[in-house]
């Protein structure tokens, strides 16, 4: 990343829509706008020259440049248009994709203090928010720069004092204009952005909890609180809504000056004789017009304090630290698979208890190990360390004798076939869901892979199927379906390594007890990696572990 | 509105005054000093316009706030109320996308879209009776091709309104792709897919694309038509103005009152055309919200509403199921098919049966969250339907299988059961779900910020605080759904233990696998193919079912479990 460079500049070279048709539909606009102010300059002329009643042909190039310009005004626009939110929706998806991009390899242990519907937020309203640098930011600001000037040159050229007072009340009114939404922004200050992640992320979490709210009648006052941040959002809008009026009252303030000021200066020029008479309605108009096309310039740059914010806080993710990096030099993937921990510490928070206080453990290749333990011992934490999600603070972790942190961190992963404790299903079908550990499987591979994971006879009683479709999370489904789908899932992985947290916790006895027999019992030559809470289960493992408080307290060990 | 048709009145003042000015100087050859007093005019009407404009914005901000706001409790109150089943049907990012985006959307709608339709019909009836008056020539001219506009805008509104639709459903469905990959993020990790992800985003992000542009096609096309409409039919004017100056037959200062008024008679028209084009996706999104609270209350009995009838009083009464029968979409058979079930006040109940065989279903028809298709609950002889939920929720503890934790503090997360429990109540109630230990090792003790931005805990210690919370509620009626799904046998005859003083006297249905907690319970219920089979007591020997209760041989946990294999997954 480049430092130095403003949040805003970075996002919009990220999203950089291609130079040239940005320049293009700048162009367009440019000349769009031209239109409008010629149309009204030369209509004015029209009449003026037409008032002093001079012979017809004299005012035909006046005629025909008038139709000219009222026809090629619209289509211009309109191309115009088309470009320029091309580019911009383009840019906005690029600048979407780049922040997925930066949030994956900062999952879970980058992202752990952030609330999802922040993050949400971020993608969806801040992203969205920068079309309008696009739009309404930078391209009306070069339109209203290009408009501006030209027609203070023709102006000038026609009547200097007349382009000095144009000049004066543009710049002038321009400058105050924005200095005005400048000040009134300042006042207000930012976080309307983050006052929005909040309503986000209160609504996302006032969604997913709300059973555990209904039940415990304490809904209304978790809507209230995920409100609150509305009202406040509302309260800023009304002062927007009082700065915005001003802004819109002083370009009209500095159109009535334009006109007011070049009405006077015109007529004395044309008692003195220094201009044609017949343009004293003309450069009025041409200043109505010129205001018209310059007042949006004014609103962008009321804008661009929130647009700034927008890009502050997509940026602030890019900026994150990466909590896990891959080594510079890796070394080459090892051929065993055998896993071992050795003196592992592991804090999720800097100055948080030792998780991991100095464990080790040790999975010989194609071994089967249990490990039990109370609730919070660290289970769990053995294997957010075996998958890389989380490092080390200090101590070894170990795959096929090579320390983790000295490989690539996918190239662990597709060592290892993983089912997490509350394991993530995707809101597709289940097939879909099972397949995620390999696109390209058959369905006979992902069906085998379900009946292993004992889901084969319920998937046959459903009328879809491997079809069926799961719900948000699961949400369709049983707790232990849930888990047996993840199950089936690491299982079609076909890891030489298998770490499964927990996944009988779900299940009654009988079908636990054929679980272990056709995953683990089975999987022989895979490395297994068990955690569980069942004593009954603990039979047909290798090796047991017992952790408490982040160590192995007991193993027990069969040989053979 | 009377601060648009203030705007107005100064827009034809500035006309006229602009006009006139010119003629003085043009035709009367006056020299700048009597022109002042018009040009102070001119000042003052400009002047009065800025007001006007402030006035506007202001005015349509207030109005628009307060029905934004409105409608964002309103979508919420509902989504909630709708409950679990209804939610598990949705995706969250799309229905949080409604609930932000969407309403903000409609700002536009309301602030800019609405006032400005109510002006396009006035002002241009106002400044053509202003031009009439100095010449009907032009009146006409304008009137005719202003007649024209609202018909363009109507066919090509219809046209884009059904593309704002689909837009719409990109958009949120945009979100909803998003929020899930942040959650699926760890696991598209583990499995090497991450550009699998990335792939689906890129997708949902060339679909919006495709759909926006194809809206605002027709909505530029549509502003197209308008503007070539409006400088056509100003340019006729001009060269109309012009023709007729050259044979002397109208004043120049008319002519260009005229032309300054021209183009504004079409704008409000122009502006009420940008402005339905620029809410199309918050009136999309309305519609999105409306479809949610017009959604059908079948999903979730209401929750609150004046006929209610008085809740029984439950420590007399018994709590029954009867004949209740609970098919999900999409399922062949129902989960729970005809189940009689009754309660005794003070009964404690365990219902076990294998995975998927409708335990969780049964605790959410009891909570009310799944609607029986039929048969009812009743307490006493009165329908739980006819009473309030909210109340009968009142008298509910309910440990869910998967609970949530909201952020904030270790102890806020606990007084979500009881906001009001002592300090005492709060103590014991560690003590009772096993959280002692926890809240001794945090060095932030009950304070520790948990859930989203703080600690996420174990799984264990998510379902202990869901036990907590259970605990300080003195309810009479308690629903645990697996409770020790995550305790090794000690552990669970530890909570046990140390639940039993809260639980006497307490009516208790929990879900479970296994022996442990079972073995106290009055009544087991087991679930086969939807139905409860005969309820049988702790001392018969089907107890066993539920595993090894403490000091017996495994060899019968052994029979029974093959016992139990013949039905597997048939029903589930
Ligand atoms: N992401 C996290 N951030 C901070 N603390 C965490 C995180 N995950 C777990 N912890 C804490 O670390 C400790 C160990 O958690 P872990 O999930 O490893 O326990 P476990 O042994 O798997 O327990 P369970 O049997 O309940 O699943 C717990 O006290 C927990 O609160
Ligand atoms: N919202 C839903 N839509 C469709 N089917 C559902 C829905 N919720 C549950 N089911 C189905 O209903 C059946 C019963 O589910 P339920 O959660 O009640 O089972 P359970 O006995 O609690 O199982 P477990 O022990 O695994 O938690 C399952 O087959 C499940 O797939
Ligand atoms: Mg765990
Ligand atoms: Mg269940």
């Amino acid at each position: 990343m480049i430092r130095g460079q403003g949040p805003l500049a970075r996002v919009l070279r990220i999203g950089a829509p291609d130079g040239p048709r940005f320049l293009f539909s700048t162009a367009l606009g440019a000349a769009a706008a031209l239109c409008t102010v010629g149309l009204l300059a030369c209509s004015g002329a029209l009449i003026d020259k037409a008032a002093l009643r001079p012979p017809l042909y004299t005012l035909t190039v006046l005629m025909a440049a008038v139709q000219l310009l009222a026809l090629s005004r619209g289509p211009l626009r309109y191309a115009e248009r088309l470009v320029s939110h091309d580019a911009a929706l383009g840019a906005l998806g690029r600048v979407r994709l780049w922040l997925y991009d930066e949030i994956a390899p900062r999952s879970p242990a980058g992202v752990a203090g952030w609330r999802d519907g922040d993050l949400l937020t971020r993608a969806t309203a801040d992203v969205d928010l920068l079309q309008d640098v696009y739009l309404r930011g930078v391209a009306p600001l070069l339109v209203a720069a290009v408009t501006a000037t030209v027609t203070v040159a023709v102006v000038t050229f026609v009547l200097p004092v007349g382009g000095l007072v144009l000049a004066v009340f543009l710049l002038g009114g321009g400058l105050a204009a924005s200095g005005l939404a400048w000040v009134r922004r300042r006042r207000l200050g930012t976080g309307e952005g983050a006052l929005r992640g909040e309503l986000g992320a209160d609504v996302v979490e006032l969604l997913a909890a709300a059973p555990d709210l209904v039940a415990m009648g304490r809904d209304e006052e978790y809507l209230e609180r995920a409100l609150a941040s509305d009202a406040a959002l509302e309260r800023r809008a009304r002062h927007r809504s009082w700065s915005d009026g001003a802004v819109s009252a002083l370009v009209t303030l500095c159109t009535g000056g334009a006109v007011v000021g070049l009405l006077a200066v015109s007529t004395s020029a044309i008692g003195a004789h220094r201009l044609p008479a017949f343009m004293a309605a003309v450069l009025p108009l041409v200043a109505l017009g010129a205001f018209e096309v310059v007042a949006p310039a004014a609103d962008a740059v009321a804008r661009m304090a929130d647009h700034r914010e927008a890009a502050a806080r997509l940026v602030a993710v890019a900026d994150l630290p990466v909590p896990v990096q891959d080594p510079d030099a890796p070394a080459p993937l090892p051929a065993g698979s055998d896993v071992a921990l050795e003196d592992a510490v592991l804090r999720y928070t800097d100055g948080g208890p030792r998780v991991l206080d100095g464990l080790s453990l040790a999975v010989p290749e194609g071994r089967h190990l249990a490990v039990v333990g109370p609730s919070g011992a660290g289970k769990s934490s053995i294997v957010n360390v075996l998958l890389r999600f989380w490092g080390l603070e200090s101590g070894t972790a170990r795959l096929g004798g090579t320390a983790l942190d000295q490989l690539p961190q996918d190239r662990v992963r597709s060592r290892i076939g993983w089912v997490g404790q509350d394991a993530h299903l995707f809101p597709t079908t289940i097939g879909g869901n099972i397949a995620v550990a390999r696109p390209g499987a058959s369905a006979a591979d992902i069906a085998e892979a379900a009946r292993r994971a004992q889901l084969g006879p319920w998937i046959d009683s459903l009328p879809d199927g491997m079809d069926t479709p799961v719900g948000e999370r699961g949400a369709r489904l049983s707790g232990g379906q849930r888990q047996r789908v993840a199950l089936a899932r690491a299982l079609l992985a076909g890891s030489r390594v298998l770490v499964l947290d927990e996944p009988t916790s779900g299940l009654d006895r009988p079908t636990a007890r054929r679980l272990v027999d056709d995953v683990v019992t089975a999987s022989e030559g895979t490395s297994v990696v068990y955690i569980t809470h069942r004593d009954e289960e603990l039979a047909g493992f290798d090796d047991v572990a017992v952790v408490d408080a982040g160590r192995v307290v007991a193993t027990s060990r069969r040989d053979g | 509105m009377a601060v648009g048709l203030v705007g107005t009145a100064a827009l034809v003042a500035q006309a006229a005054l602009i006009g006139a000015i010119v003629q003085e100087v043009l035709i009367d050859h006056d020299g700048l000093h009597h022109t002042v007093p018009a040009l102070v005019a001119l000042a003052g009407a400009f002047g009065l316009r800025a007001v006007a404009a402030w006035a506007g914005e202001v005015a349509a901000h207030r109005t628009s706030a307060s029905v934004t706001s409105t409608l964002r409790r309103q979508l919420l109150t509902r989504a909630v109320a709708l409950g679990p089943s209804w939610l598990a049907g949705e995706r969250t990012g799309e229905l949080a996308a409604s609930a932000t985006q969407g309403v903000d959307a409609l700002d536009g709608y309301f602030a800019r879209y609405l006032p400005t339709l109510v002006l396009s019909a006035l002002t241009p009836v106002v400044l053509l009776a202003c031009i009439v008056v100095r010449d009907w020539f032009s009146a006409v001219i304008l009137a005719v091709t202003v007649a024209v506009i609202p018909l363009f805008m109507i066919l090509l509104g219809l046209e884009a309104t059904r593309n704002a639709d689909r837009q719409w459903a990109r958009l949120s469905g945009l979100a909803a792709t998003f929020y899930d990959l942040l959650q699926g993020l760890p696991t598209l990790r583990a499995f090497g897919r991450t550009r699998d992800g990335r792939h689906t985003l890129e997708r949902a992000n060339r679909e919006l694309h495709d759909e926006t542009m194809s809206t605002l096609k027709v909505a530029f096309l549509s502003s197209l038509a308008l503007e070539t409409m409006a400088s056509v039919g100003t340019a006729l004017v001009a060269l109309f103005l012009g023709l007729r100056l050259l044979h002397g037959t109208l004043p120049l200062g008319t002519a260009l009152a005229i032309l300054v008024l021209a183009p504004e008679v079409y704008l409000p028209l122009r502006r009420a055309g940008a402005e339905f084009h620029s809410s199309a996706e918050g009136r999309a999104a309305a519609a999105r919200i409306l479809d949610v609270l017009d959604a059908a209350d079948a999903a979730s009995p209401p929750t609150d509403w004046a006929g209610a009838r008085p809740l029984p009083d439950l420590s007399l009464q018994p709590v029954r199921l009867a004949g209740v029968t609970v098919r999900h979409t999409g399922r062949a058979q129902p989960v729970l098919d005809g189940v009689d079930l009754s309660l005794r006040p003070g009964e404690h109940v365990a219902v076990v049966g294998e995975s998927g065989s409708g335990k969780s279903t049964l605790l959410n028809v009891l909570m009310g969250f799944v609607v029986p298709e039929s048969g009812e609950v009743l307490v006493g002889d009165e329908p739980l339907s006819a009473c309030s939920m909210r109340e009968w929720r009142r008298h509910v503890a309910w440990v869910p299988q998967r609970p949530a934790l909201v952020r904030g503090s270790l102890e806020d997360n606990l007084r979500l059961g009881n906001p009001d429990a002592t300090a005492n109540e709060l103590a014991r109630a560690l003590v009772r779900s096993g959280l002692d230990g926890l809240v001794a090792r945090l060095p932030g003790g009950l304070a520790t910020p948990v859930g989203e931005g703080g600690l996420t805990l174990s799984a264990g210690e998510r379902q202990r605080i869901a036990i907590g919370r259970a605990v300080l509620r003195d309810v009479p009626v308690v629903l645990l759904d697996e409770p020790t799904a995550h305790l090794d046998a000690a552990r669970e005859e530890e909570l046990r233990d140390a639940l039993a003083p809260w639980l006497a006297g307490r009516t208790l249905v929990m879900a479970a696998h296994r022996g442990g907690l079972v073995g106290r319970v009055d009544r087991t219920i087991t679930l086969l193919a939807g139905q409860t089979v005969a309820g049988t007591t702790v001392a018969e020997p089907s107890a066993t079912i539920l595993g090894t209760p403490p000091g017996r041989g495994s060899s019968t946990t052994d029979r029974a479990d093959d016992c139990r294999t013949a039905p597997s997954g048939v029903n589930g």
